[in-house]
């Protein structure tokens, strides 16, 4: 009997412990659903507050002369960055930065799109509301760590203890049937963004199976006895929450542990680039490769690149990230044609918060509302969506002097215009993204029907 | 004339008790100049071989014999000012007995004979059960065996059972519980081999009482609803208290802290040399981080360096950004100078050196002009992440809120500009104004460079033209007023230390130990350091719902190793293990640290509010990932770590009681709160492994993977 034959079968008395009965009826069931059901949400968060001013540069002639004025050393194109020249369906030119060169040929296939001036609101806001103090804020704006929750939680203050992307799942629940885990997956920890208020974060490591190496022991009989013991401790109730909550942690192991060793497929050809984000989204295409065995219709996943808080030497720092940015999303683009899904899986960047225009030194500081990146068949491509600013300091975008962007559009309605493409109705995005109503439109259009 | 108030403010810490032949550092508090003290023992300087000896720096030695009386009073006297004088009282005690286990653990009412194994069982010694002597025969200084009558008690009760060493300095034993079963139907076969007939009388101890039916004491805090394993032994509050003030207990520092008591124990620690922090230097970064992880485990001084941890956690720099030696090892020694020091002080040398300088830019933040502003980094975070938080607070750490029950915020962006002005004109040490990075010692400031406008921030208001050094001491002097920061750092500190959710009431004790020493200082971290650990909330071995903090993986990894008595080796190389485990050593992924203090379980876990900060790097991944290293360190542990289990193979011999071999793992891990359940299958996975290593790996790596021993509680 090989040793991975032996792993497999006390991995299977484990699960029959754990849960491994109702993922057997999950394979069962599986094979009678329609493969093209399927539907996901790929997050991209760029950690550290993104300096979209960068990413996406208006071309039109008189903004393009304020944009270098106001952006002084920061203006591109500069020895750092590029800026890739496209122009939206009416004609107006920008210029993308020149890092996301892999990515720049969808924009004319309308596979890529701009979400222009993005961020948390609590309710339609004017400069002049904030200027005579009239403005009710998102909470603790220019903070990381509170904007990083208001992004994920998808809402103004940061509470409620869930993330958008989790409920976008909650809200279409039934499509999954009985299939419930894992329905919402970091790859870069754990996140927020997949935390729901039925579904539970899962999180996966690129190249890990969670398979635990003090369960691997001969003869078969002592691992199967490892396991069923470990199987009972977890179990256990202490009364102590914290305790209960570790044993949960590793009673989720073990589940995922038998779903990504028990399948055959989640095999994808597409090669990654070797980056920390390629790997990351390599892992999303192999989970969206076992869907047949997890028999999940709906699935959303959460990304993480690292590095954007550019206070100095942004250059070619900037331009680094998004050169591996785009080259991840590239790769991750031509998998989900390989997997056939590529108008099935609609990704999207998101950050904490833009950056100020006016820049300090060679970087730039905290901001508020910011550019993001759309990507997928079922987006409609090619487009700048939402009111692009005019560059300004002080101007009737600007929340301050600085160039710090009060968003345009509110995240909810963006979070809700992806909630509508996934399948949930009205009342279900209503509770998915309780302050919608006080927006409109609630559906930006930026998502093919169907 | 010497007044009253004078020898009131001369303090000394801390009364109790010392075993013979033992030592006890004693600190005396001197507000008066010079600070010099004569130290005496019931009025001999010096003390005597009597009464016990005490140094000049206040290392007390108790005598070789109990004296009569066992009570002395060691006093410091001021050489400044006659007739002030600080004392403490201390009573030299026998040694004191250690309880291991007992057996049977319950008993039925109706006639009973207890073995009892333990330590420094010296005669005379006797055995109390609820408080009454019990005839007691020592068979030898780590066995007793005593016989009584159990009077008719309700079933599920507990009587405490304790063993004291009688005489003069007498002293007990820790406490185990002994559970009341129902009363047996019939003479029922005893299922273990109790000796039924009670050993011979031997010489030694006195004819004790008529073996009285014992009384029933107090009602039992709370029916166990598994009587027998699982109550905690002698170790236990050791053990949890060096999970809170250490990292982890030692087997030597489990006895060091058992023989010294926990007042003993930290008077030591205050008082011991600060383990010195070597700068590698050139780009050595490994070396750093190596040397970290192998000074946590083996430093003497653990207290100071848990305390310099928990800082970490707190003013936080990053390796990802500060990557070379030079930038983050003096900022290491500046968390561990002033552990025990204070919160300003501290606060202040870390704000202008070289490593904070460069890690939130302050460095080089010049007065606005041109396209360019003021960096708003370090004033951002010195107020929401080192000193006062978002949100206004109430003494116990809640958010105060509005009349719409939303939290009031602490101040606004226009306070993080205002003091990001008040912080401009600082740059590196060199001859310009705005100098190239150089970490050799803090930052310089220029005057040329510094807003000299006037700002107003928190209530406070910075005179225009002033200097930027005159600045900065009013600005974190305005911040460190500010009344957030004692439950802000109260909180923070009870959470990296303690417990994850502790009540409104335990924050808002030690808040107010921040706030004021007992001496009016504020922001004394010496005081608030006890006030966290010697909390009755902290002391409390009771557990509840709430109890406890998930171990972080540098902590799990260290407490796993020294309960061995092993060790990180210095020259490691685990900082990658660490890394996968979401702490790569020094280097969390940004300024809010590894995990943060703000992180919540999913709601629909307990469907309650359940702070759990270590959570948030512990996923399915990582609980996987931190399993897989510990078995690595069982089963090849390499040059990385010392971690010598081999004690429990040689119990788990084929044919031995499985029992002997989880009671070593329970005592060594969980300090006797293995559960029954938990006892029954390690004991069947046992039986099933080919070998008596494989049968120890079980035991210990099953037990290593529970939520028992992954969160401290």
């Amino acid at each position: 009997m090989s040793i991975l034959h032996t792993r497999r079968q006390l991995l299977r008395s484990a699960l029959a412990l754990t849960g491994g009965l109702a993922l057997a009826a999950r394979s069962a069931r599986a094979q009678t659903v329609a493969a093209d059901d399927y539907k996901a949400l790929v997050c991209v968060f760029l950690v550290g507050g993104h300096d979209g001013h960068n990413l996406v540069v208006p071309l039109e002639a008189q903004a393009y002369a304020e944009y270098r004025r106001l952006r002084g050393p920061l203006a591109l194109p500069d020895g750092s960055a590029g800026l890739l020249p496209v122009s939206t369906g009416a004609g107006t030119p920008y210029g993308l930065n020149s890092g996301l060169g892999a990515i720049a040929p969808l924009w004319a296939s309308r596979q890529l799109a701009v979400m222009a001036n993005l961020g948390p609101l609590a309710a339609p806001t004017t400069r002049a509301q904030i200027v005579a103090g009239t403005a009710t804020l998102p909470s603790n704006l220019y903070s990381h760590s509170d904007q990083i929750q208001l992004a994920q939680a998808g809402n103004a203050h940061g509470g409620g203890g869930t993330g958008w992307g989790a409920r976008c799942v909650d809200a279409v629940l039934a499509l999954n049937g009985s299939a419930r885990f894992p329905a919402a997956v970091s790859v870069a920890g754990n996140a927020l963004y997949t935390t729901g208020a039925q579904v539970a974060s899962a999180s996966l490591l690129p190249g890990f199976d969670l398979g635990m190496d003090g369960l691997n022991v001969w003869p078969a009989s002592a691992a199967q006895a490892r396991a069923t013991a470990l199987a009972q401790i977890l179990a256990l109730d202490s009364g102590v929450r914290l305790i209960q909550a570790a044993n949960t942690v590793r009673r989720d192991a073990l589940t995922l542990n038998g779903l990504l060793r028990s399948a055959s497929a989640g095999v994808v050809n597409t090669a990654f680039p070797g980056t920390e984000l390629g790997q990351q989204l390599r892992q999303v295409a192999r989970v969206m490769a076992l869907r047949g065995s997890t028999g999940l219709q709906r699935q959303v996943f959460f990304c993480q690149l690292g590095g954007f808080d550019t206070h100095s030497n942004q250059g070619w720092t900037h331009w680094d990230l998004l050169r591996q940015l785009g080259e991840a999303l590239a790769a991750f683009q031509a998998a989900t044609v390989e997997l056939g899904l590529a108008a099935r899986v609609t990704t999207f960047t998101q950050s904490e918060f833009g950056r100020t225009l006016q820049p300090s030194g060679s970087g730039s500081d905290h901001g508020w509302g910011n550019h993001q990146l759309l990507m997928g068949a079922a987006v409609r491509g090619g487009e700048v969506w939402g009111r692009f600013p005019f560059p300004a300091l002080g101007g009737p975008d600007d929340a301050g002097n600085r160039g710090a962007l009060i968003p345009s559009t509110p995240l909810e309605v963006f979070g809700a215009t992806l909630g509508r493409w996934f399948g949930a109705d009205a009342a279900a995005l209503a509770a998915a993204f309780p302050n919608l109503g006080a927006f409109a439109p609630q559906d930006l259009g930026f998502m093919a029907p169907g | 004339m010497v007044s009253d108030a004078w020898s009131q403010q001369l303090t000394v810490y801390s009364s109790g008790q010392v075993t013979v032949g033992t030592s006890r550092q004693l600190t005396a508090y001197v507000p008066i100049s010079p600070n010099t003290v004569v130290w005496s023992v019931n009025g001999v300087p010096g003390g005597n071989a009597v009464l016990g000896t005490v140094s000049a720096t206040g290392l007390y030695r108790a005598p070789a014999l109990i004296p009569a009386p066992n009570r002395v009073t060691v006093a410091a006297a001021s050489t400044a000012r006659p007739g002030a004088v600080g004392s403490v009282q201390l009573e030299v005690t026998q040694i004191q007995p250690r309880l291991w286990s007992i057996s049977p653990a319950t008993v039925s009412p109706g006639p009973f004979t207890l073995t009892l194994n333990g330590a420094s069982f010296a005669a005379p010694v006797e055995v109390r059960l609820g408080g009454v002597p019990l005839p007691t025969t020592r068979v030898s200084s780590t066995r007793l065996v005593a016989t009584g009558t159990l009077a008719n008690l309700p079933a599920g009760q507990q009587l405490p059972v304790q063993v004291w060493a009688t005489g003069p300095g007498a002293i007990g034993s820790d406490v185990i519980r002994l559970n009341v079963a129902a009363p047996a139907p019939a003479p029922s076969p005893s299922p273990s081999p109790a000796p039924a007939p009670s050993p011979a009388p031997a010489p030694g101890p006195a004819p004790a009482p008529a073996p009285a039916p014992v009384p029933a004491p107090a009602p039992a805090p709370a029916p166990a609803p598994a009587p027998g394993p699982g109550q905690g032994t002698a170790n236990l509050p050791a053990g949890r208290f060096l999970e809170q003030a250490a990292f982890g207990g030692t087997p030597a520092e489990l006895a060091r802290l058992r023989s010294l008591g926990i007042d003993g124990w930290l008077a030591e620690q205050f008082a011991m040399p600060e383990t010195a922090i070597a700068n590698p230097g050139g780009q050595a970064s490994g070396a750093v981080q190596a040397q970290y992880l192998s000074r946590l485990t083996t430093a003497p001084d653990q207290l100071r360096q848990r305390m310099a941890y928990a800082l970490a956690q707190l003013l936080v720099i990053s390796m990802n950004k500060n990557i070379y030696p030079d930038e983050v090892v003096p900022w290491l020694q500046l968390l561990s100078r002033h552990a025990f020091g204070n919160y300003r002080t501290l606060l202040g040398d870390v704000v202008v050196s070289a490593q904070m300088g460069k890690y939130l830019d302050l460095a080089n933040s010049n007065k606005p002009g041109g396209l360019s502003a003021a960096n708003e980094n370090l004033a951002r975070e010195l107020l929401q992440l080192f000193s006062i938080g978002l949100v206004q607070l109430n003494t116990d750490g809640s958010p105060r809120l509005d009349a719409a029950g939303r939290p009031l915020p602490a101040y606004d962006q226009t306070t993080v500009q205002q003091v990001a002005l008040a912080l401009t004109g600082w740059t590196y040490a060199g001859s310009g104004n705005n100098n190239w990075e150089n970490f050799s010692g803090p930052l310089v400031p220029r005057d040329a460079n510094h807003d000299g406008r006037e700002k107003r921030f928190l209530g406070c208001t910075l005179l225009a033209g002033q200097s930027p050094a005159l600045d900065m001491a009013q600005t974190l002097d305005c911040v460190f007023r500010h009344p957030n920061v004692g439950p802000f750092v109260a909180l923070r500190l009870i959470r990296q230390l303690v417990k994850s959710n502790p009540s409104g009431a335990y924050v808002q004790r030690v808040a107010a130990v921040f706030d004021n020493n007992g001496s009016g200082v504020r922001g004394d971290l010496r005081a608030v350091l006890r006030a966290v650990l010697l909390d009755s909330e902290a002391r409390s071995d009771a557990g509840g719902a709430d109890a406890g903090r998930l171990k972080d993986p540098i902590q799990h990894v260290a407490m796993v190793v020294r309960a061995f008595g092993g060790r990180i080796n210095p020259g490691n190389q685990l900082a990658w293990e660490f890394s996968r485990m979401g702490q790569r050593p020094l280097a969390p992924p940004s300024v809010f640290g590894f995990y943060s203090p703000l992180f919540r379980l999913p709601q629909s876990v307990f469907n309650t509010v359940v702070v759990a900060p270590e959570f948030q790097i512990y996923t399915p991944t990582e609980a996987v990932l931190r399993g897989n290293f510990l078995w690595r360190l069982l089963s090849s542990p390499g040059a990385d770590v010392v971690l010598d289990w081999s004690p429990l193979v040689a119990l788990a011999a084929a044919n031995s009681d499985p029992s002997t071999l989880i009671d070593r793992v329970d005592q060594t891990l969980l300090y006797g709160r293995m559960t029954a359940a938990m006892r029954q299958s390690l004991a069947t996975a046992i039986a099933v492994q080919p070998d008596a290593s494989q049968r120890a790996a079980t035991a210990l790596y099953l037990t290593l993977l529970s939520g028992q021993h992954a969160v401290q509680h």
